[in-house]
């Protein structure tokens, strides 16, 4: 590797490439500093001074009084189960029946195919969805949440491409050694799959982690996860006490929304580190073959 | 799930196509026992509650069923006739396409040059940076916005000042209204969107660049030939998909955007059906452009999927 | 390893699946259960007939035996700066004295409250036994009652005794009945409130005010002279801004002019306003009035005497800072900000102060208030209960009982306060809390929460907050009726509705860009008003105001 810096022009090159770079990690790293500094400064500071990267009067607060909330860590551990469980009933449906149709000699595979592009533009609408789930007698209970969601037609497309690029010959192999679909599916084309299943698995653990709509409509009480709690901070107006008169007024102070933020986004910010080492380079074909 | 064939064949014709089918599904039942599952997951969640579309030509009645209560044309006359549904429409193409245009690549331009940087422990730094400002809830993201660009405190507007540029209130004065857009989408989703194509560049052999480099061939070389090629299916997919959905950008962040000054420009689709439906929950209303939405979309992703298959061979289906 | 670890969710799935099926089945047997309702409709009738001859005061049915507590589910809108507690002890007394154990589901307030509520009225599945915190005045909510998704309570007046009681008292039998629909009958119990509050308004930095001599602003003018004087010590300075959005400042100034449009009004599309002499409405955003209204504001503007960036939302950490570091010195906002503005000024001396509201050419008016607003809701799967009676008549107890009235608002007598003579004097828990009585009460005990409190006595409400506050709001009540009630909405079918807000939303919009447009001086009042005027009659606002005055209940 190297020797690629043995020319002047691979020097360039890099230095461009990198300077760009920490352009960008600087874009991305602002807002979440900002978001960090307010959360960790007094109220007080926020309005008479511009905090903007470090915080200013350091306190605790804001994540004492999130922690106080009544409900606060049962709504985080639900929003594990749903972006654990969701994502391993959706990786597990979307594979199977990724892998039949990414076969172009399967009879009705294309059929099928359209059937699914067709659902990515018509919906049902709320109110249907919501009668059919209720009566699978899913509503106000944890399936509401993850069974309906197990499939998502994009993710589905993307992990089909994917498959479809896996070369035949290795399947072709497989199968003269005696090898079923499945044995194929579990022990080649998996193994091969592994960036594309760690993309879709993160793809599908985000949205079940930021599902909030859902989770309203689906799940009771104490089954709703951190996101509906982030959104009634975060969004929060409310109508004013006394005589009433559509008076509305946000309230939350910036350092609670900050604490907030941070506090319900960081664990699936981590994931991603996480996944990476899925996404090694160096695959050769000829390696597998041999 | 498979029709059955014609009718109108010889016995022996019959046999054979029989035989044929035998031997194909001995050999195949396993995939097909693998769709079971998924098709009847489809079956039910996506394709039952479709049902709910009738309401477009239905007249709701809260209270009177979920599905209408008499037929009627008047919602699809109502936005055909309405002007602003055509403000709208416009609105709508003009940003979706602009942002397209600007978005679409610059995951892909991305993904590229992350993947020719040397240092592992950078380059998992710049990935993970990069794809935070995606859990940065839209409210925020707008409140962050308001700061960053008011004219008064503001800091993109104090380093104008520097250079002696007078205070630009971006975020109401409509000409800016869909560069801040625009760049705002970049900058929240470019690291996200972008790891799909990471994946598609780890998958590429690396054996062809082994034989470029041999070749003498240069970075850029090996960048132009070698890793936009192997990533071309993917970049086609999701331009396929992309512009099957141009038509809908989602109304809350426009929403949150929307000022009286800019409404001119900002007034899209979404936040129109968002403003006149389901603001006031009128369902049927709201499901008679969403039908529009998708059948406009279903068009787009036709055409779109028949041209790239007949220039790159790629396609979804 | 790999693979192992891929069996386990592959087996949990097809179980999963395979029980999803099977409830699936079950589900197309039970959906034919949903047809009990004409039985009970039938009921509904009889009683309504019951009902005609009110005997509020008789309770002989509450024989009440202590037995097992009545459960009653409820939906209540939940606000982050007071989230619900299950242990507050207001709910906790309230409970035992009216032997009732709720299951209350804490919804987040504003738009996934609404859309909770309204999904499972308009599908009648799942519905809970009592929605707090709902009116009918919607055309979905009107047209969700109407077609027999939500009780008539109405025509249980004889269940709800107590809350009989408390409108004779309040002499709000006029503003109940408004709440009315076309069928003659009403949907919910709303709060009521004996006297309106002058919660928020006009406020300004007292210090500069007393510094520079000026009096006591009374009228438009004394602002506009004491804006211009601050401009000119601070040059940099806007000195009027808004909270949130101009909308605040204008729906607290308008009705000094009269009228009342744009953006957040109450009733009248956003276009039209109530004459209250003439008693109807009239389309005022095409009014004198609002031009002189637009001028006024258009003069602040045009002078930098107005907060040039309240076009985009300002949050309330900014509004906050302009205040406190001298970046303005008025507002429009609420009384119960101002602790935490002076707290975080360094400016010495620094005190703000709510003003009564200014005189206009109307005369001095504030935004119009409800003395009978949002309330209690029972879907209609609520009367299906064989203890139906019984759960109306708690949940009358415990919202409306002097009783329980008295918990929700002050607590419990002898753990939060005691009486000396008819003087209430709180625990020295309560009168030390920094964050003021009000807010403490709230967040430690749950006495004062929007949606629990039903009855809303002024001067009961006094003795949480200072004197100040007491003597602002004994000063408004003195006024000729600073406060007007809120008018009286049209009752529309639901044909009618649907066409009203066609109309409504295009005309909203339009008005909206123009108010921005006459304010900021982008279009001028002199020679763009007949433009606007006639964009808006193109607009249809007369034939809006025409439908509002056809359809007005007599």
């Amino acid at each position: 590797m190297k020797k690629r810096y043995h020319t002047l022009e691979n020097f360039i090159y890099d230095a461009i490439v990198y300077l760009v770079m920490i352009f960008v990690v600087i874009c991305c790293l602002v807002p979440f500093m900002y978001m960090l500094a307010a959360s960790l400064s007094s109220p007080k500071a926020l309005v008479s001074s511009t905090v903007l990267l470090w915080p200013k009067e350091l306190t605790f607060d804001a994540y004492i009084r999130i922690f106080n909330y009544p409900n606060f860590f049962r709504a985080y551990g639900n929003t594990f189960i749903y972006a654990f469980g969701g994502t391993a009933i959706a990786l597990i449906m979307t594979c199977l029946m990724a892998y039949p149709l990414s076969k172009d000699f399967l009879w009705g595979g294309k059929i099928l195919t359209k059937m699914v592009v067709f659902t990515m533009f018509f919906g049902g609408g709320m109110i249907p969805n919501y009668l059919l789930i209720n009566s699978l007698h899913m509503v106000g209970t944890r399936w509401g949440i993850l069974i309906p969601f197990c499939i998502n037609s994009f993710n589905l497309i993307i992990m089909l491409n994917f498959f479809r690029g896996i070369p035949h010959e290795l399947e072709e192999v497989a199968l003269i050694d005696g090898l079923g679909w499945f044995g194929i599916l579990r022990r080649i084309v998996l193994p091969l799959s592994t960036p594309v299943l760690a993309t879709i698995g993160l793809y599908y653990a985000v949205f079940f982690w930021n599902d909030w709509f859902y989770s309203l409509l689906y799940l009771k009480g104490d089954q709703y996860p951190v996101m509906m709690f982030l959104r009634n901070i975060v969004n929060g107006t409310m109508e004013l006490g006394g005589a009433s008169g559509g008076a509305e007024k946000t309230t939350m102070s910036l350092s609670i929304k900050g604490a907030v933020i941070v506090t319900s986004t960081l664990p699936i910010i981590l994931v991603y580190p996480f996944l990476q080492r899925f996404f090694v380079k160096g695959l050769t074909l000829g390696g597998i073959k041999g | 799930m498979k029709k059955e064939k014609k009718p109108a064949l010889t016995p022996e014709e019959r046999s054979r196509k029989v035989r044929k089918a035998v031997i194909y599904f001995r050999r195949y039942w396993v995939l097909y026992a693998m769709l079971v599952l998924p098709v009847i997951y489809y079956i039910i969640f996506k394709y039952i509650p479709m049902v709910g579309n009738v309401l477009a030509f239905r007249r709701y009645r809260p209270g009177k069923g979920a599905f209408g209560t008499e037929w009627t044309l008047r919602y699809f006359q109502r936005f055909l006739k309405d002007p602003m549904f055509w403000r709208a429409l416009r609105n709508t193409i003009v940003l979706s396409v602009m942002s397209l245009a600007v978005n679409f690549p610059i995951p892909i331009i991305f993904a590229i040059l992350v993947n020719e940087l040397r240092g592992t422990i950078f380059k998992k730094f710049v990935q993970t940076i990069s794809y935070m400002p995606r859990f940065i809830s839209t409210v925020v993201v707008i409140a962050i916005l308001n700061e960053l660009l008011s004219p008064s405190s503001g800091l993109l507007n104090k380093l104008l000042g520097v250079f002696g540029v007078a205070p630009i209130y971006f975020m109401n004065e409509p000409q800016w209204f869909r560069p801040v857009y625009i760049l705002s989408e970049a900058w929240q989703f470019t690291g996200w969107t972008a790891i799909i194509y990471l994946a598609a560049i780890t998958g590429i052999n690396q054996e062809l660049y082994e034989a470029a480099e041999i070749d003498g061939a240069s970075r850029g070389q090996q960048m132009w030939y070698i890793t936009l090629p192997s990533i071309l299916p993917t970049i086609m997919i999701m331009l396929i998909m992309n512009i099957g959905h141009i038509l809908s950008l989602g109304f809350e962040k426009v929403l949150l955007m929307y000022t009286p000054a800019n409404s001119g420009i900002s007034d899209i689709l979404d936040t129109l059906v968002y403003r006149t439906g389901l603001a006031n929950q009128n369902y049927s209303y709201a499901t008679a452009i969403g039908l529009f939405s998708g059948l406009v979309g279903l068009l787009l992703v036709t055409i779109a999927n028949t041209t790239s298959k007949k220039l790159t061979g790629e396609s979804i289906y | 390893m790999k693979k192992s670890l891929l069996k386990v969710p592959a087996i949990a799935l097809a179980v999963s699946m395979v029980l999803g099926l099977a409830a699936c089945g079950g589900g197309g047997g039970s959906t034919t259960s949903t047809t009990a309702a004409p039985s009970t409709t039938a009921a509904a009738t009889t009683q309504a007939a019951a009902a005609e001859t009110q005997a509020p005061a008789e309770t002989e049915a509450q024989a009440e035996p202590a037995g097992d507590p009545i459960h009653i589910s409820m939906f209540y809108a939940d606000n982050p700066t007071l989230p619900w507690m299950d242990s507050w002890l207001a709910v906790q007394e309230v409970q035992k004295v009216c032997n009732v154990e709720l299951e209350v589901e804490a919804l987040p307030s504003g738009s996934d409250f609404n859309t909770k509520c309204s999904l499972v009225l308009n599908t009648g599945e799942n519905c809970p036994d009592v929605i707090l915190y709902r009116d009918t005045s919607s055309a979905e909510y009107s047209s969700l009652a109407m077609n027999g998704a939500i009780v008539p309570i109405s025509d249980y007046a004889d269940w709800t005794p107590e809350f009989n009681a408390r409108v004779q008292e309040f002499g709000l039998q006029d503003a109940v009945d408004a709440k009315k629909l076309l069928d003659g009958k009403r949907y919910y119990m709303p709060r009521l409130y004996d006297k309106p509050f002058y919660d928020g308004g006009l406020i300004m930095r007292q210090d500069y005010l007393e510094e520079k001599g000026f009096d006591d602003p009374k009228t438009f003018d004394d602002l506009y002279e004491i804006l211009k004087a601050y401009k000119e010590d601070y040059p940099d300075s806007y000195p009027l801004t808004t909270l949130v959005a101009p909308y605040v400042t204008y729906r607290m100034t308008m009705p000094s002019w009269g009228i009342r449009f744009g953006k957040s009004n109450a009733g009248g599309g956003g276009a039209l306003s109530w004459d209250y002499d003439k008693q109807e409405w009239f389309p005022a955003a095409i009014s004198d009035q609002a031009r002189d209204f637009l001028g006024y504001f258009h003069k602040l503007y045009a002078e930098g005497l107005l907060d040039p960036e309240m076009a985009a939302t300002i949050p309330d950490d900014v509004w906050s800072g302009k205040l406190a570091d001298g970046r303005a010195m008025a507002t429009y906002a609420y009384y119960d900000q101002i602790g935490g503005v002076e707290a975080a000024s360094d400016i010495e001396g620094f005190k703000l102060q709510m003003y009564p509201p200014l005189e206009g050419p109307a005369g001095a008016h504030h935004q119009q208030k409800a003395s009978v607003d949002v309330g209690i809701m029972f879907p209609a799967s609520t009367a299906k209960r064989d203890d139906f009676e019984q759960v109306v008549r708690a949940i009358d107890k415990m919202f409306f009982s002097e009783e329980c009235a008295t918990i929700w608002c002050i607590g419990v007598e002898g753990v939060t306060y005691t009486m000396d003579g008819d003087k209430i004097v709180y625990n020295d828990d309560i009168l030390n809390a920094p964050e003021g009585i009000y807010k403490y009460m709230q967040l430690e005990y749950g006495c004062g929460a929007d949606p629990t409190q039903h009855i809303w006595i002024n001067e009961r409400e006094m003795t949480k907050y200072d004197e100040n506050y007491a003597e602002i709001n004994a000063k408004v009540a003195a006024m000729d009726d600073a406060i007007q009630e809120i008018p009286p909405a049209p009752i529309f079918d639901d044909f009618t509705a649907e066409d009203a807000a066609t109309i409504t939303t295009p005309l909203a919009d339009a008005i909206e860009v123009w108010i921005d447009a006459f304010v900021t001086g982008t279009k001028s009042l002199d020679t763009d008003w007949d433009a606007y005027v006639a964009e808006l009659k193109n607009l249809q606002i007369e034939e809006l105001c025409q439908m509002y005055n056809d359809n007005m209940v007599k």
